[in-house]
């Protein structure tokens, strides 16, 4: 297995800067997804470590080898792209066993090897098929078959799970996660779907505009996203503004008339501006432990979701969603007071 | 500082996309179309600039300052004059410039307004018989080069034409006899064979537009005129201006219609065109020289036509045309046309598919009767004509020689196709939209200026060597053929290619294919069909191509095309054969396009194949 480095890696189109300066280290056997919202550099920073697009700036590495200016086909990585690029002229078998035919694998082994491979992504016996008789998540799975045949050093996968239906796709991510820790492969996979990232990764890189805006396992980037960026696109938030008044082991913070506790990202000081960032799910209607926020204010929106209940409050300095019980009774217009312990409000410094 | 990052970036970009399979594509590409277009072309232009050995517009000036070419004044001809019973209509002469322009622009004004209507009706119009009628109206296409214009001849002749005899003397309905020859009537064959041309661009505008464009237009109150006049004639209009720069181009270079009038009737007006002075003097080329007035009548007529061209060039691209010809993503809008409606598109229909047709009609006619000698009417069926195909020697060398011309020009063109789409479609070399611009020019360059460019340049450079026309125009056949039918097989390449997904080759290359693996592997397969569609297409135009086969073709008899032997006939100095021989011969190049067109329709499901040209 490999190592990935990336250097200082930039790539332009034209005057749009899809990698912009991009440093960072995958490590042997990792899972590592790069996310972020569409356009924003996450699988041309793929096709770079393929080999597909060459860097305008930096050098890639894999374990520490310069492969910079390594054409595509001598890198050995296995890809699997996001329409899964199936040749529609060749049978499952063939797809998967080009890859054997071009490294000049002997035709008996190269049976074995697309047997064993098609068991392991449980497609035995579609060998025949052609991919248009094949369902979406068969599709899928052949796609990653001929990748793996060849026992890549590196597993790329460039949205591999978008185009197919929600049930299908949370089946696959298990199947996805559980293969790449049998054998154990680096792997490196992009996606605009934060919870699919989350559940799949060891790490994850959050990408906009071009640029990493944090590398960090998946609680990391949950519990402590170092700019509004990575906090407002990881999970849903409330974003307040207000102004440091005090610091401790917590940082306080005035917002409206009112003060809330919580924990600063980066250094702040008295008097500076800062953005609160709540998620609904902190929020709660009983006081549990000491040290939490209250705040009150007029239910001004209210949905059921099935056993939870959405609720948008106004409270002074501005407007909080909030997901809680559906037992609690809430109703439009009322005053609501929920709580929020102070570890979780997240302070970034604005 | 940051300019020289952006283009060092650019190097590496190039030097990626120079692999060895691209890199051959590419000089081979620009190698052949500089050697078979553009080479040529520079070499008419250098010849009509040059006097006494130094840059001169002199052959502009002689041309210009001569009324024989160009004259403001009348020189004399017959329009609506009646003379006895006969009312003749042939067309003022103002010298051969003026007079091409006039017939190509009556020709593109008539074509366009017949096309648009057509295409209107069929596009927004549901009624029954429309699907008869859609192809139908597409006769005019299948290729009756010269007979067309003798038939039509033989139609209006005052005395014992067709026409005159049913309308004048059976039906009393006209006053006089007619006589449509000279100018006139080679802008009456020419409307009539070239309005299909308008009529399938502006349809494939017309099914391609979004039906909510109308629809959101209509629901705002415009209706009937306004909306046409407002929506759905701007949004055609890159089909119209496409469909009628085409005419002009192709009215510009015909020679069919004029050697079809002079052949039947020697009217000394159907003489009066550019292209036919240049092939007339082509037909004293096989001494070995052509002037340089030549020469300049070339430059003119190839101006008009790549000003044409550029004007357009934004329509006719591979790019633009792959993505017109997908079309069909919604369904088009139609409405159901009522009684009036139906009572005035059936006349419309009828009439404009009865005359468009008379040329093959009249083909079929004269190749299997006795029509060419009977008069008025045939008499009787024969099939003598029909196998003289087959035993008359010279009409058997004929046509061997345009099947082993075609053939070897479609091999090359589907190479060359092949090779600089690929270019196009996957590399960001530098040139590769000056290479698409490229592909497209052949069917802007007027065939008489590639044959008088060819005799130029190979007589010039080549001389008695194979490439030399006067020592053998065979393989100068071939390759005019494959630069001038190139456009058939790159746009339907280029169509296969834009439906091959790029990712199909990069998985192939992250799997340790080459490039030139990859391609033969993976995209050779997957556009195997547009290859032969489009290889078909440039198969059936190569073998009724005209301007090159009968100048560059008249070098050698023995070497002569099909094509070339009809004008011998029907010019009248071919040693042996009769008109019906060349009907015959029209007949079969009729059979080879039903055939081809069928094939590349209903076999390999190519829409490509009939849309435009």
């Amino acid at each position: 297995m490999v190592k990935v480095s990336l250097r200082n890696i930039t790539k332009r189109f034209g005057k749009v800067v899809a990698a912009d300066h991009i440093t960072l280290d995958i490590q042997d056997g990792e899972f590592f997804t790069f996310l972020g919202p569409s356009g924003c550099g996450k699988t041309t920073t793929l096709r770079l470590i393929a080999g597909l697009e060459i860097p305008d700036e930096g050098r890639v590495y894999f374990d520490d080898v310069d492969v910079t200016d390594w054409p595509s086909y001598k890198r050995g990585v296995g890809m699997v792209f996001q329409n899964y690029a199936l040749w529609p002229h060749m049978t499952v078998f063939d797809n998967v066993a080009y890859g054997l035919k071009i490294r000049k694998v002997p035709q008996s082994e190269i049976k074995s090897r697309v047997k064993e491979v098609l068991e392991l992504v449980r497609l035995e016996g579609l060998e025949d098929r052609y991919p248009h008789q094949l369902s979406g998540g068969q599709q899928q799975r052949v796609a990653l078959a001929r990748a793996l045949v060849v026992e890549p050093k590196l597993l790329l996968l460039d949205e591999p799970l978008s185009n197919l239906d929600a049930k299908l796709r949370i089946e696959m991510r298990e199947e996805l996660k559980e293969l790449q820790k049998r054998l154990g492969i680096t792997t490196i996979y992009v996606t605009h779907d934060q919870e699919e990232a989350m559940v799949l990764s060891d790490r994850i890189a959050i990408m906009n505009n071009g640029r990493v805006e944090q590398v960090g396992t998946p609680q990391e980037v949950y519990r402590r996203p170092s700019n509004l960026f990575v906090a407002t696109f990881i999970g849903r938030t409330s974003v307040l503004e207000g102004v440091v008044t005090a610091i401790g082991d917590f940082v306080e913070v005035k917002i409206g008339d009112i003060k809330v506790k919580g924990l600063a990202i980066n250094e702040v000081s008295v008097g500076d501006k800062v953005y609160v960032v709540l998620r609904p799910h902190d929020f709660s209607v009983r006081k549990e432990e000491e040290e939490v926020n209250m705040l009150e204010g007029v239910v001004e929106w209210m949905a059921f979701t099935g056993g939870l209940l959405e609720a948008r409050i106004g409270i002074s300095g501005g407007k909080i969603l909030v997901t809680l019980d559906d037992e609690v009774p809430a109703s439009m217009g009322k005053k609501l007071r929920v709580f929020v312990p102070w570890r979780n409000v997240i302070i970034l410094k604005a | 500082m940051k300019e020289q990052l952006i283009s060092k970036s650019r190097l590496r970009e190039i030097k990626k996309s120079l692999d060895p399979l691209i890199a051959f594509q590419y000089i081979f590409s620009y190698f052949y179309l500089f050697l078979f277009l553009l080479l040529p072309i520079a070499t008419i232009i250098q010849q009509a600039f040059l006097y006494n050995g130094a840059f001169s517009l002199h052959w502009f000036q002689k041309v210009f300052s001569d009324p024989d070419f160009f004259s403001l004044s009348p020189r004399g001809g017959m329009f609506f004059e009646l003379h006895g019973d006969t009312m003749y209509i042939w067309g003022i002469d103002h010298g051969y410039i003026l007079n091409s322009l006039m017939v190509a622009a009556t020709v593109t004004i008539s074509a366009s307004i017949i096309g648009v209507i057509a295409a209107l009706i069929i596009a927004r119009y549901d009624f029954p018989g429309k699907n008869v009628f859609r192809i139908l109206i597409l006769i005019p296409m299948l290729a009756t080069p010269f007979v067309n214009a003798y038939v039509i001849g033989k139609f209006f002749q005052p005395r014992g034409g067709l026409l005159n005899f049913i309308f004048y003397d059976v039906l009393h309905i006209l006053p006089w006899r007619i006589d449509v020859n000279g100018l006139a009537g080679i802008a009456l064959a020419q409307t009539l064979a070239f309005y299909p041309i308008v009529y399938l661009n502006v349809l494939a505008s017309l099914m391609t537009m979004d039906p909510t464009m109308e629809e959101q237009a209509e629901s705002l109150g415009a209706g009937g005129l306004k909306l046409f006049r407002t929506i759905t004639l701007p949004l055609s209009m890159p089909g119209l201006a496409a469909g009628a720069t085409i005419v002009f181009i192709f009215s510009l270079e015909d020679l069919g219609a004029p050697i079809g009038f002079i052949g039947y009737s020697g009217n000394p007006l159907a003489r009066r065109v550019m292209s036919v002075y240049v092939f007339d003097d082509f037909a004293a080329a096989v001494t070995g020289a052509i002037s340089p007035i030549t020469s300049a009548i070339a430059v003119i007529l190839v101006t008009f036509a790549v000003t044409g061209f550029l004007a357009i060039k934004k329509y006719v691209t591979l790019k633009t045309y792959a993505t017109l010809s997908k079309g069909g993503r919604w369904k088009p809008r139609t409405r159901k046309l009522g009684f009036k409606g139906t009572a005035l598109v059936y006349p419309f229909f009828i009439l404009l598919i009865l005359s468009a047709s008379i040329p093959q009609i009249g083909v079929v006619i004269l190749a299997l009767t006795d029509w060419a000698i009977s008069g008025l009417a045939p008499k009787s069926i024969t099939f003598e004509y029909i196998s003289r195909l087959f035993t008359d020697p010279n009409v058997v060398r004929a046509i061997s020689n345009s099947l082993l011309y075609s053939g070897a020009a479609v091999l090359l063109a589907v190479i060359l196709g092949s090779c600089s789409t690929y270019v196009i479609a996957r590399s960001k070399l530098p040139g590769t939209d000056a290479l698409d611009s490229l592909l497209t020019m052949p069917i802007a360059v007027p065939g008489i200026v590639v044959a008088v460019g060819y005799f130029l340049f190979f007589t010039g450079f080549f001389r008695g060597t194979i490439l030399d026309p006067l020592v053998d125009p065979a393989l100068l056949l071939i390759f005019a053929y494959s630069v001038r039918r190139l456009p058939f097989t790159a746009r339907s390449v280029f169509a296969g290619l834009q439906g091959v997904h790029e990712s199909l080759e990069e998985v192939a290359t992250t799997l340790g294919a080459t490039r030139f693996k990859s391609f033969f592997d993976i995209v050779i397969p997957l556009i195997v069909a547009n290859v032969i569609g489009g290889g078909i297409l440039t198969f059936v135009y190569s073998m009724s191509e005209v301007s090159t086969s009968v100048t560059l073709g008249a070098l050698r008899e023995d070497r002569g095309p099909i094509t070339f032997y009809i004008s011998q006939v029907i010019y009248g100095t071919a040693a042996v054969g009769t008109v019906s021989v060349a009907a015959a011969l029209c007949l079969l190049l009729i059979t080879v396009q039903v055939i081809a067109l069928a094939v590349s329709n209903y076999i390999l499901k190519q829409r490509v194949a009939f849309l435009g040209i």
